[in-house]
């Protein structure tokens, strides 16, 4: 084996008045054309570890240990070497393309910056070689792509770019952090397509940051497995799947959805007629202009959803996939009464035409969860007065929402009853969602719109609280709107599901039969470019 | 503020028409004004009538305000829209301007000084309370309320506002300091406090006729004007270190 490029030794980093090592003994190494896949859950150090390779870390940080490139400790370099070193041999790519690259910049003035100054070539050159890079990279009107500003790329292009500039200097080692978490599930497998090509032509070692243990098998030829800033397992990527001998490893490789393993297995029991029907419904955003509307002119308002009609069967969970922007949660959110709509939802045999229609009975009966657990909690009331809420409002006349309701409520979502009196911010995030959870079940609800619950949580995580959900979708028959954007999870549990697509309704198609259907040529590509689980 | 008057050396209206323009002495402190009074004591008495009538009137702003900036947020959409407008319009006019106005209408008096110093105040608060409630609007929690079919009010009342609360205290106290200054401007300009209060402002509007023969008159309650302007603005800074890492 040649020497390695990047060798990590016995790397211990720490915060000053932190009492937890961020990164404890950490040791790795990476030769020459080989990418490392480094896997962990949010908060396992994993950024930490990029970051204190590219010597960018806080004054308050406390580090032991060594860093070595090709040989080089880089502990001990002196600043100047490693402004030097930072784009010229370590290149790094981030998470979030929209902003790693500087809005007030043409992407072609932040590439030939990057060769200009690393490189030493004259501005003209530095701009002719970078339209070869963006070429490279697959961007097709690259002459063009140089003028254009970020906000005038979508995601996957500017991610394109960051990735092009990285490589532009042909460093000696590459970091990619999370590279594909902002993007849609077909252009993260176009991006990993176009790094493996380019990793396989350049022979760049690569540290490949992930939480996505599906996507690191498929990229990496060797992985390390980090928890609590210890890195619990290291080998071949074969042998750490197929055989994990670290009991994180294991847990974490459980939970990973896999479309195959079923949670669900009952079809929801035939009934005569839907439970909701959901019927032409259009959601438009902004409001009419006064002028336009004056003179006849079209109508150019943002479309959320064009005539999206669907029917849910009690006790039903129907999983609404798509990629961000295609209008899964303006539809969530048009059933809940939060948009306006056109058109008209059916629910239980009763008209809702809009807002107006939307009494007592419908909101206790439609119940939705929301993403973002922070956001959807105030962080200002304790969980006893948010549990209390759907309790007084939906509540039998005289049924008080004492103690006893709170404890059984948050005992349903197996959380000790001592949280009642607790604040939002002293739960963690999966605690969260389940005090949400308790909320939405609160009222004993017959639809529940799950609004993407599961994308800000870990994977462990998100199989607790989808094991949760599929318990009390057992226990009180509730039919579910499931909205994900991850195919993966929505084929372990859902009954049917409906793919969406820039505002329209695409496919509508029954899980078990979803491999051999006739499909929409998006959902087709959808179902193409879902990385196959590990293992 | 509330111990001035009890440790004010002597009554603050007691003239002694032998120690009249004296400089600061052992028996006077800080020395005396035209009619002999001791200006200490007038200081001390007067922070009263400067300090709490400045706190009073930036309350009541920032609680109209506060009210109209999250109701606004929340109605959203032409409803937002007219509020915010009508808002701007009163805002074009200078706050001193406004208030002077509001004075002259009602009459010269601490009270309506008061008032008008709080309508000067409460576009201002609208709008900054406006721009922290639109954030939280767009919060689920707000979201869920919503849907769940709670009324206008608790939105507005629960939810909202304890989430806007924090901010809005840091700018209040840092707009008690411009309300001490408004209120010393409209007394010195004979509109607020009537003689003989000992309020700062009008200390200093009696002072400056005396000043070649006694700079000291005019000094003692601008500096007084100046130092708790400064105190608040710094109490300010404090709060907001200290409400807004919360996590």
């Amino acid at each position: 084996m040649t020497a390695p490029v990047l060798d990590v030794l016995n790397y211990t980093l720490a915060y000053a008045g932190g009492a937890v090592k961020a990164l404890d003994a950490v040791a790795l190494a990476i030769a020459k054309g080989e990418v490392l896949g480094l896997v962990g859950e949010s908060g396992s150090g994993k950024t930490s570890l990029a970051w204190a390779i590219m010597r960018h870390l806080p004054a308050s940080a406390r580090e032991a240990g060594e860093i070595r490139l090709t040989g080089r400790n880089l502990l001990t370099a002196a600043p100047a070497e490693i402004e030097a070193m930072r784009g010229r041999r370590i290149g790094m790519v981030f998470q979030d393309p929209s902003t790693s690259l500087n809005p007030t910049l043409s992407l072609g003035e932040q590439l030939a910056e990057t060769l200009v100054r690393h490189r030493g070539l004259t501005r003209a050159q530095a701009w002719r070689e970078g339209e070869a890079r963006l070429a490279r990279v697959g961007l097709k009107v690259s002459q063009d792509m140089m003028r254009r500003y970020p906000h005038e790329a979508s995601g996957g292009e500017k991610q394109r770019v960051v990735i092009a500039t990285a490589f532009a200097c042909e460093p000696e080692l590459l970091i990619f952090d999370e590279p594909t978490t902002a993007l849609d599930v077909i252009t993260a497998r176009q991006i990993l397509d176009l790094f493996r090509a380019l990793q396989a032509e350049t022979g760049v070692a690569s540290l490949y940051i992930s939480h996505d243990l599906a996507l690191v098998s498929q990229i990496a030829t060797r992985v390390a497995v980090i928890h609590r800033g210890r890195i619990v397992e290291h080998g071949a990527i074969g042998e750490v799947f197929s055989c994990p001998a670290d009991a994180y490893t294991q847990r974490l490789l459980a939970a990973v959805p896999r479309p195959d393993h079923r949670l669900l297995a009952s079809q929801p029991a035939e009934s005569p007629r839907s439970l909701v029907e959901v019927d032409k419904v259009s959601v438009h955003y902004g409001r009419k202009p006064f002028l336009a509307k004056l003179f006849g002119r079209n109508d150019t308002r943002f479309t959320g959803n064009r005539d999206i009609s669907l029917a849910i069967r009690p006790g039903e969970i129907l999983g609404v996939v798509g990629e961000s922007g295609s209008g899964k949660s303006t539809l969530a959110k048009a059933m809940t009464g939060l948009n306006r709509f056109d058109g008209e939802i059916r629910f239980d045999g009763r008209r809702i035409d809009g807002l107006a229609d939307m009494d007592r009975a419908y909101r206790r009966d439609v119940q939705i969860i929301f993403q973002h657990p922070d956001s959807s909690l105030n962080p200002r009331q304790r969980v006893r007065e948010i549990l209390s809420r759907p309790l007084a409002l939906y509540g039998e006349p005289g049924a008080k929402a004492d103690a006893g309701t709170i404890d059984a409520l948050l005992e349903q979502v197996r959380l000790p009853a001592d949280y009642a009196d607790r604040y939002p911010h002293q739960l963690s995030g999966g605690e969260k969602q389940r005090v949400a959870i308790a909320r939405a079940f609160a009222s004993r609800p017959r639809l529940v719109i799950c609004d993407e619950i599961t994308s800000a949580l870990d994977v462990s995580v998100q199989a607790a609280v989808i094991e949760l959900l599929v318990d009390l979708q057992k226990r009180f028959g509730a039919a579910y709107l499931f909205i994900t954007h991850d195919l993966n999870l929505v084929r372990q549990i859902a009954h049917r599901i409906a793919v969406m697509y820039r505002g329209d309704l695409v496919d509508l198609v029954d899980v078990e039969t979803l491999p051999d259907s006739v499909l929409h040529p998006y959902t087709r590509a959808l179902l193409d470019a879902v990385p196959a689980p590990a293992a | 503020m509330t111990v001035g008057p009890f440790l004010a050396p002597h009554d603050p209206e007691k003239m002694v028409p032998l120690m009249r323009y004296k400089p600061p002495s052992a028996q006077f402190w800080l020395g005396t004004d035209q009619y002999g009074r001791d200006t200490l004591s007038r200081l001390l008495h007067g922070a009263r009538a400067t300090v709490v009538l400045a706190v009073i009137a930036t309350s009541l702003g920032t609680l109209a305000g506060t009210l109209i900036g999250t109701v606004s947020a929340f109605l959203g959409g032409r409803g937002d829209e007219a509020i915010m407008r009508t808002v701007d319009a009163i805002m074009s006019i200078p706050s001193l301007l406004l208030a002077l106005l509001i004075v002259n209408l009602l009459g010269k008096s601490s009270f309506n000084a008061l008032l008008a110093i709080a309508l000067a105040f409460t576009p201002g608060m609208a709008r900054v309370t406006r721009s922290v409630a639109l954030a939280v609007r767009k919060q689920d929690y707000v979201n869920a309320a919503i849907a769940r079919g709670e009324s206008a009010a608790f939105v507005v009342g629960r939810e909202m506002l304890p989430n806007v609360v924090a901010p809005i205290i840091v700018e209040m106290t840092i707009r008690v300091a411009f309300a001490v200054m408004l209120f010393a401007t409209l007394s010195f300009l004979g509109l607020g406090a009537q003689p003989p209060a000992s309020e700062w402002g009008l200390m200093v509007s009696e002072a400056r006729r005396f000043m070649h023969l006694s700079p000291w008159m005019i000094l003692w309650p601008s500096l007084a004007i100046a130092l708790v302007a400064i105190g608040f603005n710094l109490l300010g800074d404090g709060l907001r270190d200290a409400l807004n890492p919360r996590t």
